[in-house]
């Protein structure tokens, strides 16, 4: 996988929590807010216990995972509650756990510095739009970007770091749809469709997102004059780490990344 | 021509719960408004609405305390009919949808405000008034009323010595319109904006009373002007008598609570006007912060302050960046409600048949010089469900009258004067001299002198005023022409207000005057009623306060 | 303080297009962006058309967006929305600009006539003499909901109404949200099934924006949440959302996680024509090797997992809903 791949490079130590839980990713919450604060707590207790902070790689797991922090770190009352239900499986959530993206990593501990180091195969020529995903957004009060309105423009940072082109489009930090693809096909689409068809039409290769929930979302969109392939943030990196396309799966690509590698002069 | 049984001008409080009693009794009724239902200024109201709801408490009580407060100027048989419906009048909007704040045992929480102690006063949160017009607002969805949205009145139409109907100006697309009505009720709010320092909403013009003014309706105690000791300097910023009514202190730069000087009983709880004058006082004499005393809250603690007062603690971290679980709040008076208004008897009508007028605009009279805190929802809901349910029956006898189109072409072409004039002022400039010289002339402390130079500075401003001068010469939301006629409006009120004020001799509830500061029982319990001829002078009468039960007595805090 | 103002401006009776207009007007320190509005219109240009009334966060109607979000122009200070000592104000989005920051809010309203926004009692029902009898904790629960102020921002951010105006939009489904959940109201379970069809609760993507810009932090999104619960526990299930969430809470308790294999078509409830549509993706996928395992399985710790469902799953109180 791209993340395994790249972590070694950003000098990242990968710890699988074994026996971690999904966090919900919104669905599990909107079904019981407390179960789902629950089983994240237990997932944040078992970090906690190791002494490490979590890394997300998926903008929907970080917004879930910052929900449930804001709440368990601000409502003592809430967390005694979900302790309580812990307290027999041994776990306690004490309140020191973090949780961050790959993408607050690289620009807030890693830095853009040593990313520039990192780059063996700039990505100059290409042309990327950035999408952020619903999750790592909002609300702005959960997921930091009060304290840090500089997190809303990290992507662009990181995308120039690597060598590429960020491309501006309106639909940066709206949604993907893809929550709803089995409830509004349409609708869903529609969305999907609107961001690719306008970063498209603003010259990009490829867009990049730290949320691999866009990704099957832009597979069904088939217009063919938009087929612009998705790529997640870490296999961006794993190209201007020069990792080859293969090596980062980009083969698999239902849209296929070909003509924006050509850009690199590199084939799959 | 659009025609209905019953028109009712202006969408707060009032005007919906006329409007609702009046479809509900089978006539066909339409409802006209400046602005979205849900932006009129009940809305903002705060704190609560009285009624005698406990078994320690009674109607006479409410009545009593209500007539007290008005420093016996309410008229006793409009009190009683306040105080005696208001329970019911207050079930009523439970069972419409009305969310209040409840005890354990499911039933209204009631919350002790004013002077008398007893609770008395259901609220939800403080944002009662937000409720209150949120409720009423669903019924007038519920029953699908005609709502002209954005339609500023401009005059009333009246054919035969009855009222036929109105002009009114359509602020999407700039088109006059005549509605004509076989019954109208005005509801068209107060006008604190007339101040410079104010807790009104901009909207709150006085349009309904400066029509009524002009077409020689008398307005009735138009000096009692109630001031609230509890605003946000700048904005003028309501913070809510709910705020002492749950222990808030008020204290000077020296950190004394000192109302104890001014009213040694009641502290904090005094009369409205009471605790004005004594802030005004404390500043005067050297001892305010920046023009404010200090609204300090600290000692409820965090949880009381967000389970009573939320919307409080937003507004002071919003609008004065103070938090006050933990800072005490500067405050001071702002202008903030007419006792006085369109002189009405006790259900709505007034001196022309077919007009009708209630809440703030009007003046039945149950607050007399000082409105109690928490009686002016009760108002809108007892007689708003009374004059929509008369003025329905009205409508029902009364026979439509043809109204000239001619009204609507002469309105039109006055408009459009306004809005081709090349040079002359703007409407703002003179909108801030009249609002500074209210507040400083006609506010908490009043003389002859100062009144006279208001009055002269008023007749100045009505004169330059036909002079003002548009930016905007369009048709569609032309808000720079809503604002001058509104201005038109202000100035008419305020020379009534002024008028009104100069003549009363002595001092009583919000109307203080330094040269006269002793109420005068034997030669000024009595109203005051303005009303302008056809060449424009106006003209005071008065009439006797209306006496059943409580005989006038010293207020003492 | 020196600040400028880029200000959306468009005259239906003069201008084809929209257009920005800066203006550049020194004000206090602690003004409002909605004081700085009235500064202009009343100093500078008064032709700019914008809707205000209470300026105290509580009437809704000078709602517009500013830097990009919806949200109150008197609620906003303006040395919090400079950037570079510019706020750009835009009219609100999903309703048709009137002119310059005025708009049309029709749809708005159009939505919330739609979920019946008011307390239907049963016909046959005699209410009490005095009050109905409501528990405090259901009272602070609905204030909520109750304290919304119909400004519109929820609506004018909704991205599913960007691209779907039929969607009922948070501030008219919190609106319902209420009313389901109040005592005196008969028809809570009617409203769930007409809520639950389409353009209703399970329309909702959970992006968060209306929880984002609601200047009276109603969190409608929350409440469309709530609403979803209430369906399924009224048993509305007959829906894909319904069936989606299930199959998504199933796969979680069994496993641990998520089985992606399954999950679009037991949304689906199986239903071999509607899920044609989604056969060319999967087979694609297939052939590409990005699909997801039809195996799927169980993850360690699954044991845990079970146990907090089970814990979690006895009887919640009104309170664990929030």
């Amino acid at each position: 996988m791209a993340m395994e791949k790249i972590a070694g490079k950003l000098g990242l130590e990968l710890v699988g929590l074994e026996g971690a839980a999904c966090t919900g990713a919104g669905v599990l919450q909107e079904r019981d807010p407390g179960l789902a604060d629950t089983l994240n707590a237990r997932t944040l207790a078992m970090a906690e216990r190791l002494g490490l902070p979590v890394l997300t790689i998926c903008s929907t797991c970080q917004g879930v995972f910052s929900g449930t922090l804001y709440r368990l770190n601000r409502d003592p009352v809430w967390r005694a509650r979900i302790n309580e239900k812990l307290a027999d499986l041994g776990y306690t959530y004490k309140g020191t756990a973090r949780a961050a993206h790959l993408l607050w990593v690289l620009v807030e501990d890693i830095g853009l510095d040593r990313l520039r180091e990192l780059v063996v195969r700039p990505l100059r020529g290409l042309k990327v739009a950035a999408f952020y995903g619903c999750y790592i957004l909002r609300p702005s009060w959960v997921v930091g970007t009060d304290e840090k309105p500089e997190r809303l423009k990290y992507l662009e940072k990181v995308v120039r770091v690597l060598g590429a082109e960020p491309v501006e489009f309106p639909g940066e930090y709206k949604c993907c749809g893809f929550p709803i693809l089995t409830t509004n096909r349409r609708n869903s689409l529609m969305m999907a469709g609107t961001h690719l068809t306008d970063a498209r039409r603003r010259g990009a290769d490829l867009m990049v997102t730290p949320c691999p929930l866009y990704q099957p979302e832009a597979v069904k969109y088939r217009d063919p004059n938009v087929r612009l392939p998705v790529l997640h943030l870490p296999q961006l990196l794993g190209l201007a780490f020069g990792f080859s396309p293969k090596e980062l799966r980009l083969d698999r690509h239902v849209v296929s990344v070909l003509p924006a590698l050509e850009r690199l002069s590199l084939k799959v | 021509m659009l025609r209905h049984d019953l028109l009712v001008v202006g969408a707060g409080g009032a005007g919906l719960r006329a409007a609702l009693a009046a479809a509900r009794s089978g006539v066909d009724v339409a409802i006209l408004s400046k602005v979205h239902p849900l932006r009129s200024h009940t809305g903002a109201a705060e704190g609560g609405i009285n009624a005698a709801f406990s078994e320690q408490d009674s109607w006479e009580n409410h009545a009593y305390d209500t007539v007290r407060e008005s420093d016996w100027l309410a008229d006793q048989d409009a009190v009683e009919v306040l105080t005696r419906e208001g329970p019911d009048a207050v079930y009523e909007l439970d069972h419409m949808g009305a969310i209040f704040s409840r005890g354990p045992d499911g039933r209204f929480l009631l919350r002790p405000f004013g002077p008398e102690g007893i609770p008395r006063t259901v609220f939800a949160g403080d944002t009662t008034g937000h409720v209150v017009l949120q409720t009423l607002y669903q019924q007038v969805l519920k029953d699908r009323l005609r709502v002209y949205e954005e339609w500023l009145v401009l005059d009333l139409i009246l054919e035969d010595g009855f009222c036929a109907g109105v002009l009114a100006y359509e602020i999407p697309t700039g088109t006059v319109h005549a509605v004509a009505a076989r019954a109208v009720i005005l509801a068209t709010g107060g006008a604190g904006r007339l101040y410079a320092s104010t807790t009104n909403a901009f909207i709150c013009t006085g349009d309904g009373m400066a029509i009524a003014l002009r077409n020689g309706i008398p307005l009735k105690d138009m000096e009692m002007v109630q001031f609230h000791p509890t605003t946000l300097p700048g904005s003028g910023i309501l913070i809510t008598e709910g705020a002492r009514a749950e222990g808030g202190y008020l204290l000077n730069a020296r950190g004394e609570r000192f109302m104890g000087r001014y009213a040694p009983r009641m502290m904090e709880q005094a009369g409205r006007d009471v605790v004005c004058r004594a802030e005004q006082t404390e500043v005067d004499e050297g001892r305010g912060v920046n023009g404010c005393v200090l609204l300090d809250l600290r000692h409820l603690g965090e949880a009381k302050i967000m389970s009573r007062l939320a919307h409080t603690r937003e507004l002071c971290v919003t609008f004065a960046g103070v938090d006050p679980v933990h800072e005490p709040v500067p405050v001071r008076p702002g202008a903030h409600y007419f006792m006085g208004g369109i002189h009405t008897d006790l259900v709505g009508r007034t001196t022309i048949p077919g007009l009708y007028a209630v809440g703030e605009c009007a003046c039945v009279s149950v607050h007399g010089a000082n409105r109690l805190g928490g009686n002016s929802l009760l108002e809108l809901l007892v007689f708003g469900r009374r004059v929509g349910e008369n003025a329905a029956e009205f409508a029902r006898n009364q026979k439509g009258v043809e109204i000239s189109e001619a009204r609507v072409r002469d309105a039109e072409r006055e408009l459009a004067r306004i809005v081709s004039r090349s040079d002359g002022e703007r409407w703002a400039a003179l909108r801030d001299i009249l609002g500074n010289t209210m507040s400083r002339e006609m506010g908490i402390f009043r003389t002859g002198e100062g009144m006279r130079q208001c009055l002269a500075v008023i007749k100045e401003l009505q004169e330059r005023y036909k002079r003002v001068r548009l930016d905007d010469r369009g048709r569609v939301y032309n808000y720079d022409l809503v604002s001058a006629i509104e201005l038109g409006f202000m100035l008419d009120v305020a020379e009534a207000v002024v008028v009104s004020g100069l003549a009363r001799q002595e001092s009583r509830g919000a109307h203080y005057r330094r040269d006269y500061p002793k109420r005068d029982d034997d030669n000024w319990l009595r109203h005051t009623v303005v009303h302008r001829d056809p060449l424009g002078n106006l003209h005071l009468d008065y009439l006797p306060v209306r006496i059943t039960r409580w005989l006038p007595a010293a207020r003492v805090y | 303080m020196l600040v400028t103002l880029r200000v959306r401006r468009f005259n239906p009776e003069t201008d084809l297009e929209p257009r920005f207009q800066e203006y550049t007007v020194d004000v206090p320190e602690h003004f409002t962006v909605l004081d700085a509005l009235i500064t202009i219109r009343e100093r500078i240009d008064g032709t700019l058309a914008f809707r205000y009334s209470c300026r105290m966060a509580i009437c809704g109607a000078c709602g517009m967006r500013i830097n990009g979000l919806a949200g109150l122009a008197c609620k906003t200070a303006l040395r919090s929305a400079l950037n570079d000592g510019t706020v750009t104000l835009e009219p609100m989005g999903n309703m048709p600009v009137a002119k310059d920051l005025v708009v049309n809010m029709e749809p708005f309203w159009h939505h919330l006539r739609t979920v019946r926004p008011y307390i239907e009692p049963h016909p046959a029902r005699i209410g009490p003499q005095n009050e109905y009898r409501i528990s405090p904790e259901l009272v602070d629960e609905l204030s909520e909901v109750v304290r919304c102020i119909m400004c519109g921002a929820c609506f004018s951010d909704c991205t599913v109404d960007e691209i779907d105006i039929n969607f009922l939009g948070p501030a008219a489904l919190a609106r319902a949200g209420w009313l389901v959940r109040d005592p005196r109201d008969s028809r809570a379970a009617d409203r769930l099934r007409e809520l639950s069809k389409p353009h209703g609760i399970w329309d909702c993507t959970r992006c968060f924006f209306c929880v984002q810009v609601c200047p009276k932090d109603v969190k409608p999104m929350e409440q469309i949440l709530r609403l979803r619960r209430l369906a399924v526990e009224a048993g509305i299930t007959d829906n894909n959302g319904a069936r989606h969430t299930q199959a998504f809470v199933d796969s979680v308790k069994e496993t641990g996680w998520l089985d992606e294999f399954t999950l679009v078509p037991k949304s689906w409830g199986w239903n071999p024509v509607a899920l044609l549509p989604e056969l060319p993706t999967a087979v694609r996928m297939l052939v590409r090797k990005r699909a997801p395992s039809p195996v799927h399985p169980r993850q360690p710790g699954v044991d845990e997992v079970r146990n907090l469902f089970e814990k979690t799953e006895r009887k919640r109180s009104v309170k664990d809903d929030a």
